[in-house]
């Protein structure tokens, strides 16, 4: 299975992120709300539920829900150092609305 | 299948490289349309378009009437297409029929009315009635002038109404745009494009780009030729259009996400609150950016509005959009839905508890479609996710207070600030919480209501700006200043002498209204000037000692009925308490004049009573303002019992703050008084010393105009014939203080010498008494007179041809003198004078100690009487010798 593809220094930015609040992961790719622009993927640090798809990468464990999967695809996560505050670009093989690409953002702990 | 373009320069087009797309009908989940997709180089062809058509002047050149006259026509085209537009907002969009016709007709009617208020009412151009420039007087007026190329992007709730919450007032301003309707959503406004051409709109002034805004958002909003982008869509998008309009810092108003509180109080009314709940919550299936999706209930009728809010909810009939018995049609794409669910999960998980709904709805013969049932979270934490995220579907999140304060804190705890609701019986109650919610909107007893006239924006994290209402419109406009001076000349510019060795400014502006009214018993004129000014409720103000003399029950006679009261508690050196205290007794007895009664002191003080009265506020809000004032103040009546400070027709009250520790000053041709009466019978018992005191200020006053450079000729001669008149009057006052003909003279020689110094300035020398005043209470009239001939001398090689004119008012013989000459017998001859009347020839005479005289450099140097000295200084060792030589 091939979930989540990390761009270049995504990962070690999605480390030190962690590394910095003492948390170990997993790391959840999930749909978030915004607004009337469709919805976007986001990061989020959480638990791993029974039915969650799973995939160790760089040596982060990523999860997604099946129907998220279902609906993005593959997930691509980029890292973007925006003035000092580091922050991904999600986007996936089924862009989930149109602003795919131009949103940033950060991993909720 | 129907098929649309793209909308470029005024023609429909395909895109560059061929794509498209077809949108969805959300209600089945089937195509509707092929649309062609835009990519970069369309989005490039659109806005070298809007540049073309901006800068050619065919739009933004046009007369408004001539604008407003197409923009009807478009607001026609708009209605002509009426049944179509309703009918694809429906189909694209997932409104029910009833909302898609509300929409779409105010689409139409709110061209047409914010087009007729530009036209009528819009202050395209605005004079500034205050100078605000003491040194620069002219015109100064502002004008609204067209930002140039917009971007308009639009979200898919509301694809025609929010398209033209950007294309109207865009176009009413002026302004050319570019229109990038919603993926999900682009039909409406590509047919709103086919009215503005058939209305005549001019090729480039409207386009219309649908395609991902991915890809087309970062030329719209980083294109060079771009100057300002209008968002409508979620806080994530939006944040991102300001970062990438910031490299080229273009003008940007964002609309974007909320999540709404609406707080019903334990009076509401519980039906009416019930329906704006869920209403609030669940119109257009909750895909609204202000929707009210946090209802805050009072815990004492928690559990009975929970429960008749899942009967309403539940009694919801969910259905295909076109069907008019749908109260609820589908979200607007399986995205939205599948997010729903996810949102709808987490809350489970966060321990929410589901009331109803929570899943998916299927409508008989449109099992394609993307419906949801209406969903209702009880006892929801405020902090839970899905309280503070925007969920954009039927979800509502009732939450429990006690108390209105945590009603408004519950509301305010969310980054978003865009609108809310307050429920009550009691309207004062909701409008007291209704202030205290940080939002843009607040409804009270109602919700989700619009118009064109009021504006409509988020606070924090919902937005910048505002659109609708002459609030929208000004967003569309860019401010110019246009300053026109009253000098076209070089050496009339005050700030163009910084750069000059030449500080004399030649032009002036004599303007001087008081009316004076001058001779033995002219008081009784009084009674006609109250009657010309319009006015019948006069209050005196005055101070103890002349109330004790019974000045001002003289003034109040002649007033007859026309005085209302007596103020008599004006101290000496007026602070704001006492003008604060005479204001409110003005207020309390509704005066529409103020007689001042008095020295300097009370005229100061009933100048600045007069600004408070007509202003509203208190003293304090109008101290230490400069030409700040647009229109004629409370009607000011003088009647001087002193003769020397010349505030009867002067610009300046001096007013003592006691917070601040010093004196603070109106200066402002609109306190002038309107009228000032010289009657000699009101200063016949000034005792000899206030008599010299105040004469030596007058003097000075008129010295200082006229070497000032701001002197001029009318001011010259004002202040030489002052000069003459206190020479020759004053030993006659000092020797006979019944002389009641010198004492008007005297009297007309202050009023002279105000006139001049008014207009001219002062200079030196009263820095210098200003600051010796201040801080050691020396008099003003006797720190004047002590340092006036010191500073004479000082400026001899800059003034010497004016002094020579003073030694000639001050009755020096000075044929045969050479110029300098003359000009330091002037000098002499005011020492002569003041040795003659019994003046004080030293600051150690009155009261100021030797090792304070350093200090008192420094501060005279930041005192700005200075500023029109014609010996410029800044060395406080200069003006230390000066004061060596006064002690």
């Amino acid at each position: 299975m091939f979930l989540v593809t990390l761009g270049p220094g995504a990962g070690q930015a999605v480390k030190s992120l962690l590394s910095e609040r003492g948390i170990q992961g997993p790391v959840r790719v999930e749909l978030q709300f915004t607004g009337c622009c469709d919805p976007s993927l986001g990061l989020i640090v959480g638990t791993i539920r029974e039915s969650d798809l799973v995939e160790e990468v760089d040596g982060l464990t990523f999860v997604i829900s099946p129907e998220t999967h279902e609906l993005a695809g593959e997930v691509y996560i980029a890292y973007k150092d925006d003035a000092g505050r580091d922050v991904f670009v999600v986007t996936s093989s089924k862009p989930v609305g149109e602003w795919d690409g131009l949103i940033t953002c950060s991993i909720r702990m | 299948m129907d098929q649309y373009k793209l909308f470029i320069d005024g023609e429909f087009v395909d895109a560059a490289d061929g794509k498209t797309f077809e949108t969805i009908d959300p209600g089945t989940g089937l195509p509707i349309a092929t649309v062609a997709k835009a990519g970069k180089a369309d989005a490039e062809a659109a806005i070298a378009a809007a540049r073309r058509a901006f800068d050619s002047g065919v739009w933004s050149g046009l007369d408004i009437s001539a604008r407003i006259a197409i923009l009807q026509d478009f607001a026609d085209q708009i209605s002509q297409q009426g049944v179509r537009m309703v009918v694809t907002e429906c189909m694209d969009a997932g409104q029910i029929i009833g909302y898609a016709k509300m929409i779409v007709m105010w689409a139409s009617l709110l061209l047409r009315n914010l087009s007729t208020y530009a036209a009528t009412k819009f202050p395209f151009e605005e004079e500034i009635l205050a100078s605000g420039n003491a040194f620069a007087p002219g015109r100064e007026f502002v004008r609204r002038e067209p930002v140039g190329v917009c971007v308009g992007i639009v979200p898919w709730n509301f694809p025609t109404a929010l398209a033209m919450w950007k294309i109207a007032p865009a176009l009413i301003m002026g302004n050319t745009i570019v229109v990038k309707p919603a993926s999900n959503t682009p039909l409406t406004a590509l047919i709103l494009a086919e009215a503005a051409k058939a209305a005549g709109i001019p090729k480039g002034v409207l386009n219309v780009l649908p395609g991902p805004g991915g890809e087309l958002g970062k030329t719209l909003c980083t294109h060079p030729d771009v100057d300002k982008v209008a968002f409508t869509g979620s806080t994530e998008v939006g944040r991102e259009i300001m970062r990438m309009a910031s490299d080229t810092v273009k003008k940007v108003t964002l609309e974007l996400g909320g999540k709404s509180a609406n707080i019903i109080l334990d009076d509401a009314d519980m039906d009416l609150a019930v329906d704006g709940a869920c209403v609030g919550t669940f119109l257009h299936q909750g895909q609204i950016c202000e929707s009210g999706t946090r209802v805050l209930v009072p815990s004492k009728i928690y559990d009975e509005f929970v429960d008749r809010m899942k009967k309403r909810a539940e009694a919801l009939r969910i259905g295909y959009q076109l069907d008019p018995t749908s109260h609820m049609g589908p979200v607007v794409s399986k995205e939205q839905l599948a997010t729903i669910e996810h949102y709808v999960k987490l809350g489970q998980e966060e321990g929410a508890e589901l009331i109803t709904g929570g899943k998916r709805v299927e409508v008989k013969g449109m099992e394609g479609g993307y419906y949801y049932a209406p969903t209702i979270f009880a006892n929801v934490d405020n902090k839970m996710r899905i309280a503070q995220e925007e969920i954009f579907g039927p979800v509502v999140c009732v939450i429990k207070y006690d108390g209105d304060e945590e009603a408004v804190a519950i509301a305010n705890d969310s980054i978003y600030g865009l609108a809310g609701g307050v429920f009550s019986n009691n309207i004062a109650r909701a409008e007291r919480v209704a202030r205290g919610v940080r939002t843009g909107t607040m409804w009270i007893n109602n919700f989700h209501v619009f118009a064109e006239y009021c504006p409509f924006g988020g606070y924090k994290q919902s937005g910048v700006g505002r659109e609708l209402g002459k609030w929208g419109l000004e967003e569309y406009t860019q401010v110019k200043r246009i300053h026109v001076p009253y000098y076209s000349d070089r050496n009339t510019n005050f700030s163009f002498t910084l750069m000059s060795d030449n500080k004399k400014i030649d032009g002036f502006n004599y303007n001087c209204p008081t009316n004076v009214i001058a001779g033995h018993g002219c008081l009784s004129s009084i009674y006609k000037v109250i009657v010309d000014l319009g006015c019948r409720r006069a209050l005196i103000v005055t101070d103890p000692g002349v109330r004790k003399a019974g000045l001002a029950d003289l003034v109040k006679s002649a007033l007859v009925d026309f005085c209302v009261g007596i103020y008599d508690n004006i101290p000496p050196d007026p602070d704001l308490e006492s003008v604060d205290g005479a204001t409110a007794m003005a207020r309390e007895l509704k005066a529409d004049c103020i007689v001042s009664v008095g020295g300097g002191s009370v005229i100061d003080a009933a100048k600045t009573v007069c600004v408070a009265l007509k202003n509203g506020g208190k003293a304090n809000d109008y101290v230490n303002r400069w030409f700040a004032l647009s229109e004629p103040q409370t009607p000011h009546i003088v009647v001087p019992t002193t003769a020397g400070t010349g505030s009867e027709v002067t610009n300046i009250a001096v007013i003592t703050s006691k917070t601040a520790g010093r004196k603070l000053f109106i200066a402002d041709p609109r306190i002038m008084p309107n009228a000032a009466i010289l009657d000699p019978r009101f200063t016949m018992t000034l005792p000899k010393d206030m008599t010299v005191g105040s004469a030596m200020d007058a003097m000075t006053h008129a010295v200082e105009a006229s070497v000032s450079i701001m002197a001029n000729p009318i001011c010259d001669g004002l202040a030489l014939h002052a000069i003459r008149l206190i020479s020759e009057n004053l030993p006659l006052v000092v020797a006979d203080g019944k002389n009641e003909k010198a004492r008007l003279n005297m009297q007309i020689a202050a009023t002279t010498a105000g006139w001049s110094f008014t207009i001219a300035q002062v200079g030196l020398a009263h820095a210098m008494a200003h600051t010796v005043g201040t801080l050691h209470h020396v008099p003003h009239g006797a720190a004047c007179g002590i340092v006036l001939p010191k500073v004479m001398r000082f400026n001899v090689d800059h003034a010497a041809g004016k002094l020579a004119l003073v030694a000639q008012a001050l009755g020096v013989d000075t044929k045969g003198m050479a110029e300098r000459d003359a000009a330091l017998a002037a000098a002499d001859a005011v020492e002569a004078l003041m040795q003659k009347v019994g003046h004080p020839m030293r600051l150690r005479d009155v009261g100021v100690p030797e090792e304070g005289l350093p200090l008192c450099a420094f501060h005279a140097l930041a005192d700005s009487s200075i500023l029109f000295n014609p010996r410029p200084t800044g060395d406080p060792g200069e003006v230390l010798e000066l004061y060596k030589q006064a002690y």
